[in-house]
């Protein structure tokens, strides 16, 4: 098993929380890949990053006015300056002694704990079944089909069952099945991925 | 109400009423400014003996001295883009308040190296000496805030040492302000006397390892070439009270230089009269030069302090213009050195960590079963909210 940190926690709720990194590890994460907050005593919540957000300040928008930035300006902002890669993480289930639940976690994790990148192996055992799909449906304010075409697409690389990806179309447009607008805007992201 | 605002509109009003009379009267001192420029552009000899007989009356008098290139000459950038270690220090500093809860200081240096042209990101250092119990009085009373201040500046020029022992090749250090440590009038003498030598020590050592040290004024206040060409003007009567003439008030050295220098060029060095000279003698005394930093359409003059060890240096002088023209750019539409901002920010100390390091050394108190004050009755008055409006 392999532990790549994406970052700490800057703040939580039951929903969703937030993640943030230095511009050096922007690298590891990505829109839709799932996450996971290891708390102790087997217990760990589960998310998938539905947004990526790096803010400005004032240095930066002065910056930008100027004809050219130096390599030394750009990799002092990005590496040097304190400026944190804000992550929003949806929360779709959590693990309480390797029982695997796409319910709501029970608490949020901690300002300041690590946060890591499901390997193979937790995304396999995490999307065995698609109940935490509802939670991702349910996200009004998200880009649904962006979000959940992100991480099909991440989620079939990680496993060996190659019908996995029609299986979640299809539990998709099953739970969208009332909501034609949003199975349309669905439908129309996942067809750039299946 | 906090302001009488009736009473200063009705002074507002009345500025707004002089405005013609004022510019008419600036008009008239900047044209005679340019005559005067004009008239003694070249006449370097007559302007040193004026500055001589000036100096006799007041020898705190503070002014522009020619040295060999005539008032209104210029340099344009020298070269392309050059390859240097650049270093930069600033300091802040908390003053203890005897209004608060704990008595403490702080003082805090930020610095940065930055390798021009290396596609390397610069090193940042901060430096932070917390002042407590005894680091807070002298042997005569408690620290005052230039006690602290002198601290401060002492600290950034150490870093900068500290620095430039660090690295190898052209080295240009540099701090915001002038080159020279101030000593104001409330500070204590022995104090400011080891605080100079210490500063004059860290200068001599640069020097020795060739580094290029200047001192970056921005919107100079101080009009030392306006001051020269008033010395023109006054007879040896008014030479004898020379602190109060001021025939070409208002004028300003950087109105002056917008005139003469395009974009991104530098002006004549010239030597700096002031009371530091008996100060900063030979190789260390202070000389500046004005830099044009803003495009075609939009100056911004600059002063640049420098020791004499780098007026001298032609190639000196061309690698420090050079680098405080790229450092500007780098900053965009309000050019100011990159380097030097870096520097603030690193080492500007916020009001929630004042309040955080405050609330660190209560808790070790408390640990240590140490008696704890409170705050003044005056400062828990001012901390009371406002009146706000219920919705």
């Amino acid at each position: 098993m392999t532990h790549e940190i994406i970052g700490h926690l800057l703040s939580a709720g039951t929903t969703q929380f937030t993640v943030g990194c230095s511009v050096s590890q922007l690298n590891v994460p990505s829109f839709g890949a799932l996450v996971r907050a290891p708390l102790g005593e087997g217990y760990q919540v589960y998310g998938l990053i539905h947004d990526i957000h790096i803010d400005d300040d004032g240095l930066v928008r002065q910056l930008v006015t100027a004809d050219n930035v130096s390599e030394e300006v750009m990799r002092d902002n990005r590496e040097r300056r304190i400026v944190p890669v804000e992550m929003s993480v949806l929360a779709v289930g959590y693990e309480q002694d390797g029982r695997i639940f796409h319910l709501l976690p029970p608490r949020p994790p901690l300002s300041l704990d690590v946060i890591y990148l499901c390997d193979r192996k937790d995304t396999a055992r995490f999307t065995e079944r698609f109940g935490y799909f509802r939670h991702i449906l349910n996200a009004k304010d998200l880009p649904i089909g962006e979000v959940l075409a992100a991480h099909i697409q991440q989620a079939q690389s990680a496993r060996e069952d190659k019908s996995w990806k029609d299986r979640a179309t299809q539990e998709a447009i099953t739970l969208l099945r009332d909501d034609y607008p949003t199975l349309m805007a669905v439908l129309g992201a996942l067809g750039e991925v299946v | 109400m906090p302001i009488n605002f009736q009473e200063v509109y009705a002074h507002i009003r009345e500025i707004g009423l002089g405005a013609r009379q004022r510019r008419q009267a600036l008009d008239e001192r900047r044209a005679l400014a340019r005559q005067l420029i004009e008239a003694f552009d070249g006449e370097l000899d007559l302007l040193r003996a004026k500055v001589d007989a000036a100096k006799a009356a007041d020898a705190n008098l503070r002014c522009a001295v020619p040295l060999t290139e005539p008032l209104a000459s210029s340099h344009p950038l020298p070269g392309a883009a050059i390859d240097a270690v650049l270093l930069a220090a600033d300091g802040s500093q908390i003053l203890p308040d005897r209004h608060a809860a704990v008595q403490f200081g702080l003082v805090n240096v930020g610095a940065i190296v930055m390798k021009s042209n290396s596609g390397a990101p610069p090193q940042v250092h901060t430096e932070s000496r917390l002042l407590f119990d005894h680091e807070l009085y002298t042997e005569t009373g408690s620290v005052t805030q230039d006690d602290i201040e002198f601290s401060r500046d002492i600290a950034e020029r150490k870093k900068l040492l500290e620095l430039a022992k660090d690295h190898t090749g052209t080295l240009i250090a540099l701090t915001d302000g002038p080159v020279e440590i101030w000593g104001a009038k409330s500070a204590d003498e022995g104090e400011y006397q080891r605080t100079l030598t210490e500063h004059k020590s860290i200068l001599s050592q640069l020097q020795s390892r060739g580094a290029i040290v200047a001192g970056y004024v921005d919107k100079p206040g101080a009009d030392l070439l306006v001051r020269l060409l008033e010395l023109t003007r006054l007879d040896p009567d008014q030479m004898k009270d020379v602190r109060r003439q001021h025939p070409l008030r208002g004028v300003t050295d950087r109105w002056i230089f917008s005139g003469i220098l395009k974009s991104r060029e530098r002006s004549a060095v010239f030597a700096l009269q002031s009371s530091s000279r008996v100060r900063y003698t030979g190789s260390l005394s202070l000389h500046f030069f004005y830099l044009n930093v803003g495009g075609e359409r939009h100056p911004s003059i600059v002063r640049v302090e420098i020791p004499e060890w780098v007026a001298k240096d032609e190639s000196k002088l061309d690698l420090l213009h050079a680098a405080l023209i790229q450092q500007c750019q780098a900053m965009g539409a309000r050019p100011y050195p990159y380097i030097l901002h870096r520097a603030h920010e690193i080492a500007v100390v916020s009001f929630e960590e004042k309040r955080q390091i405050e609330q660190m050394l209560q808790a070790e108190q408390l640990r240590n079963d140490e008696e704890l004050d409170s705050i003044s009755a005056k400062q828990s008055a001012k901390n009371l909210a406002g009146r706000t409006r219920s919705k």
